[in-house]
């Protein structure tokens, strides 16, 4: 460690100053992260703390009209460890091609918005026994309960401190808590004959709060007893209701890239003006969305964030710059250049070069009322609580997955539950072609902050349904 | 670049300062560090990998395990992870050891590289990135095409108070292409890879037919028709079987699992499950493949074990608590993704053995149904016993012969009924092993390598 007051860039920093003539940038974090492991509603680990210090420098070197990115990171402070990564980068910078002359790192006069909540303080301040505290809340509610078990999860906080200087004088301190939960609980016992079911969660969150979980749990063990008595589902078009998580698998994926510089740069992203979604639909890159995982003052090299509009009404409005990418395509930073991809994430950053990416989405559409209203508008469908995964490929905009939790809908209501059998298409597809988006026909109003996403469930007409 | 061994002294202290405090302990210390090559029309990226230095502490509490990890080698940090491990230590930590034996051997390995790594220097790979990315940008219709060649090495050390260390270095290469077609807005893309543990010989597998083949592929795709939607006859190519394999079968053989009662499998153990053409291994010894190790994170050397003999369920794969509870011998199969992450028990190289049946045999008893190809993704089952498989393309199967091409296709069912249906599986010359990567749960991700020759069976597939 760096010691208490020198934060991680700055100690970096030092070395560099005065020595690297080319513009350059240092991002460091330190972390410390504390785990629970639960096996059968027992913790059969811990974990704490796990800590972990590390920095990415990139240099920039202008080669004719190109601009040469050395990108390194490391977790060895030392001295010695400091100039390896410095020489590793300058040499790297010999050999990348990057099609812009000149960039614009943010400098000193670089204005922060409002204040920004980035951390859970009581996490920050009593990690561990948070941690214990959420367990025991979460466990409580199972306590004496027939025919259901916890059988595996985890909770893992990270608390870090982000800090971020470069040859432009810009010195940023941000300390940011991220929690990732995973839970199955297991339904089993009478009736006779009847499988075992599980339902298997996992989340990401800025914080850990017991509020309301009591009455989640209850709704997860509702759907481990579901899935023990299915009906299959049948082959062909079908009105699908996707909950927000199921959403929250696939649209920051494939929105996010395609609507971001590196699909603009690639030639793989709709042109602004192109109508790529229901003429009712809208989509907003909101870095400042209130307790979400991705909201921050500044994203990982020093811009503030802020909310834009990348789809206005079905048409394509605007993408996501971060500062590279930005100078290439003749645009402005936008907030969005973050050492985090949104599939995958990991729990540090350092390790990751920027990238122009997405925070958190905000869907909105023709208000679908409740979810009930959206049953009525579906007639005759399927709702989907989760798939086994949406596996959502950025380049080609597809999805698919198969059926772990949902419910039929019949005659505008929600029946019986059903399961098995794969839902999937495209997000984005010519208009007029079906696709996610331009089927996309209510949003429910039951919105909430999902992962990466902010929406209520959505009805989609004619998705395609492999069954029986 | 200096090596852990330099610090193995201090190392070896360090552990043995909670020896008065627990009855087992052990220590894991890892260094990484690599090189990748990204290019694109655009863009040309070289990068190394991360640097990256540090233990884990592992003590077994009585009823639990305690860990801490840090990042460093220094004699500070990593004391500081074991204060915060002996901190945490109860009285019971003493009085009753972890279930399980310990390791207690003693070894070394290295990966073998014909064309050793060090030598292939940065120019070399962007030399070796751009010319296979103007190969395939060369075909009418391709867009743009994304290119990868990375190397990465990995030094591991295991200590433990039972007299057991383990000391590997990997090197493991990977290099993979994407063509990407585009027309009116839409966007699909066929790949290519090669990879495993060993030295840039490796990459000979990207050969120039194959890319040309991925480039032809990624233009058709823009114009497939969806594939059809419901039950039916499939052929799996080896890098689905490989995803079968692993995903359906082999996420459920992990014994924490099991001892959890989180698998369907676990009532089945010693039954038959499958035909007699269907053997299913898992192989960290196996040589040279991506998920290879030499010993696993518990100190165990890693090996064969045969989870599926000819159709009958018999064995799963241990860590020392599960051998204990369901008396069997650990497997080899304890890793951890990184010094940073847990230990678990995890699939190495997993894979279904050839079978004697031809390609065009098993086409030909489908008769009519789809072949899936280039697997994309796949996730597990544990408790419900059900299946997804995704692939990137696939071809209809008409009276026997391969016709029209799809687009990508999700695959899905109950894994036990898509054993009772396997037709039969191909032989040697069609097995291959493919470099993937895998979670525990939604974390944790680790190498893994998959595979298997063509499986002939029936599934409900669907576009996706």
């Amino acid at each position: 460690m760096t010691g208490p007051a020198a934060f991680t860039a700055a100690h970096v920093a030092e070395r560099l100053r005065g020595r690297v003539e080319a513009p350059w940038e240092v991002y460091g974090e330190r972390l410390r992260r504390y785990e629970l492991h639960l096996t059968e509603g027992r913790i059969e680990m811990v974990r704490a703390p796990v800590s972990l210090e590390g920095y990415g420098i990139r240099v920039f070197r202008p080669t004719g009209d190109q601009m040469g990115v050395g990108a390194v990171a490391s977790s060895d402070l030392s001295p010695e460890g400091i100039e390896a990564s410095l020489a590793s980068a300058s040499e790297t910078a010999k050999f990348a091609r990057f099609p812009t002359r000149r960039i614009e790192l943010p400098g000193t006069a670089t204005r922060p918005p409002a204040s920004i909540e980035t951390t859970d303080p009581g996490l920050w301040d009593r990690p561990v026994e948070t941690l214990e505290a959420f367990v025991h809340d979460l466990l409580t509610p199972l306590e004496g309960r027939s025919g259901i078990s916890p059988s595996f999860g985890s909770v893992r906080a990270t608390l870090a401190e982000v800090t971020l200087a470069n040859s432009e004088g810009l010195q940023r301190h941000v300390p940011r808590t991220e929690v990732e939960f995973e839970f199955a609980l297991k339904a089993f016992g009478g009736p006779e004959g009847a499988p075992p079911g599980e339902y298997w969660i996992n989340r990401r969150t800025r914080g850990l709060s017991s509020k309301g979980l009591s009455h989640e749990v209850d709704q997860w063990c509702q759907f481990a007893q579901d899935v023990r008595r299915p009906e299959r589902v049948a082959t062909g078009p079908t009105n699908i209701v996707l909950s927000p998580s199921v959403l929250a698998d696939v649209l920051p994926v494939i929105v996010g890239y395609r609507m971001s510089g590196a699909a603009e740069l690639r030639k793989l992203a709709p042109a602004d003006g192109d109508a790529v979604a229901d003429p009712a639909v809208s989509i907003f890159d909101d870095g400042l969305y209130p307790g979400a995982f991705s909201t921050s003052p500044f994203d990982d090299e020093g811009v503030p964030q802020a909310r834009r509009t990348l789809i206005d009404r079905g048409i394509a409005r605007g993408k996501s710059y971060d500062v590279l990418h930005a100078s290439a395509l003749g645009q402005s930073v936008t907030g969005n250049g973050r050492r985090t991809e949104p599939e995958f994430a990991t729990w540090f950053r350092f390790a990751t070069a920027p990238g122009p990416r997405a925070t958190t989405l905000v869907l909105r559409g023709p208000d679908g009322g409740s979810d009930a209203e959206l049953c009525e508008a579906a007639g005759e469908g399927i709702w989907v609580d989760q798939l086994g995964y949406a596996f959502p490929d950025s380049l080609s905009g597809a999805f698919g997955g198969e059926i772990r939790v949902a419910y039929r809908i019949r005659g505008g209501k929600r029946a019986e539950p059903v399961r098995g059998g794969t839902v999937g298409g495209l997000v984005f597809a010519p208009s007029g072609s079906p696709s996610l988006l331009n089927s996309l026909k209510r949003v429910g109003k039951a919105q909430e902050l999902a992962g990466a996403l902010v929406t209520g469930p959505c009805l989609i007409e004619n998705l395609t349904v492999a069954g029986e | 670049m200096a090596s852990l061994t330099d610090s193995e002294p201090e190392l070896a202290m360090a552990l043995r300062r909670l020896e008065p405090k627990t009855s087992y302990a052990e220590l894991f210390a890892e260094r990484t560090h690599g090189h990748r090559v990204n290019v694109d029309r655009q863009t040309t990226t070289p990068r190394p990998e991360p640097t990256l230095a540090g233990v884990a502490v592992r003590a077994w509490d009585g009823q639990r395990w305690v860990e801490a990890c840090t990042s460093g080698l220094q004699a500070a940090s990593v004391a500081a992870a074991v204060d915060a491990v002996a901190r945490r230590l109860s009285s019971a930590a003493l009085s009753q050891g972890p279930p399980g034996p310990s390791a207690t051997g003693r070894g070394e390995a290295t990966t073998v590289e014909k064309r050793p790594v060090a030598d292939f220097g940065l120019e070399e790979r962007i030399e070796w990135a751009t010319t296979r990315r103007d190969r395939v940008l060369g075909f009418e219709g391709i867009a743009n095409c994304f290119v990868n060649v990375a190397t990465y090495h990995e030094e591991r050390l295991f200590l433990n108070t039972a007299g057991a260390r383990a000391h590997q270095r990997t090197v493991r290469v990977l290099g993979n292409l994407t063509a990407i077609a585009t027309e009116g807005g839409k966007v699909d893309f066929d790949y290519a890879w090669a990879g495993g543990c060993g030295g840039v010989e490796l990459l000979d597998r990207m050969t120039d037919e194959s890319l040309d083949t991925t480039a032809k592929e990624a233009v058709a795709l823009l114009k497939a028709h969806a594939a059809p939607s419901g039950t039916m006859n499939v052929v799996l190519d080896p890098s689905l079987t490989g995803t079968f394999a692993h995903e359906s079968f082999g996420h459920g053989t992990e014994a924490d699992q099991i001892v959890r009662k989180r698998s369907y499998l676990g009532p089945l153990l010693g039954t038959q499950v499958g035909p007699e053409c269907l053997t299913l291994v898992d192989n960290g010894a196996y040589p040279g493949a991506w998920g290879s190790i030499a010993f696993d994170e518990e100190g165990w050397p890693a090996r064969r074990n045969v989870l599926i003999d000819k159709g009958r369920f018999v064995e799963v794969l241990h860590d020392r608590e599960s051998a204990a509870l369901l008396h069997r011998h650990p497997t080899g199969n304890v890793r951890r993704a990184d010094f940073l992450s847990r230990p678990f028990v995890r699939m190495t190289n997993t894979y279904v053995e050839p079978g004697d049946r031809s390609l065009e045999e098993l086409l030909e008893e489908t008769r009519d149904g789809v072949l899936l190809q280039s697997f994309t993704s796949g996730i597990e089952d544990p408790l419900g016993g059900n299946m997804q498989l995704k692939s990137k393309k696939g071809r209809r199967i008409e009276h026997g012969e391969l016709t029209e091409l799809y687009p990508s296709m999700a695959l899905s069912g109950k894994v036990l009924e898509f054993l009772q249906h396997i037709r039969g599986v191909s032989g040697p010359e069609d097995f291959g092993l493919t470099p993937g990567f895998c979670g525990k749960g939604h974390s944790d991700l680790l190498v893994t390598g998959a595979g298997g020759p063509y499986l002939a069976s029936r599934a409900i597939v669907g576009p996706a």
